[in-house]
């Protein structure tokens, strides 16, 4: 299973990508395998202010919905409309085109409290 | 075998309040306060609409839908639309996946393999369709399933038609499949074999036992939350 040693990971499994001070978000690659094809995304509103691990954003496979967390607190800035016609991209590259939303963090330290990839890997079942 | 709780409600329990209890379950499931808590229930008359809220599968105008009796609810579940009422057996699974358990094809094939194994108890024969969930027979579906995961436990789960009315389905289209037809135990076993609910309950729990390969143990709806 791909982690990239780039990455941030909450255990809910988000990816949290620094950029310019900005965090770009999505889903790992385990957790878009394990909930398979997804066929909807429900993004929060750019402009809304998220707290860490509050509900902010729903994906759903054919049967399952599944909430994605909020890995850090601050303000949506972008999401990634695109996904409301090709969900999809999620399953073809969690980590690249199927990102989620990107927050303006209100506090830069709790990215420390996020998990390394080395962490993060320790949590998936064994392949 | 796991330890785990389960309880059958023995009057329709109205679907706002399933809602709200499953979500109390699900926050004490995650912080470990209780145990996997599987519900077994009827609704009173209800057409619930999956978060893609697809109204468009659902044909009745309001004024049909009150003179039948029947509510109009949201909900956070996955899939479209779908009927519930008495008749049917919901059951519910508050588990927390574990670590091999996780993944939403694993746990759909866990919830059809519940309705196919009760279905078999009863001389029922019935199958999967591929890319259709659920359970199937030459009649039509039996069985729909939709379901929710936050933080890996789950919540809502699968319906197993008994002997609901099934004229109510034809104000849907059930899970947005065009053109399928609904089935029940009394559709294809004729009324005068059809089991009785408490008969299908029974078989329910036993098989919901051995799918998860948890041990069960009875607990009545006001000991759920203490």
């Amino acid at each position: 299973m791909n982690v990239p040693e780039d990455l941030k990971y909450a255990e809910s499994h988000e990816w949290v990508r620094l950029e310019d001070g900005l965090c770009r978000v999505g889903i790992t690659e385990f957790a878009q395998s394990q909930l398979a094809d997804l066929t909807f995304v429900d993004l929060p509103e750019v402009g809304s202010t998220v707290t860490s691990g509050e509900e902010v954003a729903v994906v759903e496979s054919v049967k399952a919905a599944s909430d994605i967390y909020a890995p850090v607190s601050g303000d949506v800035v972008e999401i990634n409309d695109s996904l409301s016609d090709s969900p999809e991209q999620i399953n073809e590259d969690s980590f690249g085109e199927g990102w989620l939303f990107v927050i303006r963090p209100h506090k830069m330290e709790e990215l420390d409290a996020l998990l390394t990839a080395e962490a993060y890997r320790a949590l998936l079942p064994e392949e | 075998m796991i330890p785990s709780r389960f309880c059958t409600f023995q009057k329709p329990l109205p679907y706002p309040e399933a809602v709200s209890l499953q979500e109390a379950l699900v926050s004490a499931r995650i912080t470990d306060r209780i145990p996997d808590t599987f519900l077994l229930l009827e609704h009173p008359p209800v057409i619930t609409l999956g978060r893609r809220g697809r109204r468009r599968y659902l044909l009745a105008d309001a004024s049909t839908l009150k003179q039948y009796g029947i509510a109009v609810e949201p909900s956070t579940r996955g899939g479209d639309v779908t009927y519930h009422g008495p008749g049917q057996w919901v059951l519910y699974p508050i588990v927390k996946l574990s670590r091999n358990e996780l993944g939403a094809h694993g746990y759909l094939h866990a919830l059809e393999s519940v309705a196919l194994k009760t279905a078999s108890a009863f001389g029922v024969e019935s199958y999967r369709r591929e890319g259709k969930a659920g359970a199937w027979c030459d009649q039509g579906k039996f069985a729909a399933v939709g379901f929710k995961f936050t933080r890996w436990v789950t919540s809502h789960g699968v319906s197993l038609n008994v002997s609901p009315d099934l004229k109510a389905f034809d104000l849907i289209v059930g899970c947005g499949l065009v053109g399928e037809s609904v089935s029940s135990f009394e559709d294809i076993l004729g009324r005068k074999n059809c089991p009785t609910m408490p008969e299908v309950a029974h078989r329910i729990q036993e098989v919901t036992s051995e799918v998860f390969q948890r041990e069960l143990d009875l607990c009545s709806p006001d000991e759920l939350l203490v």
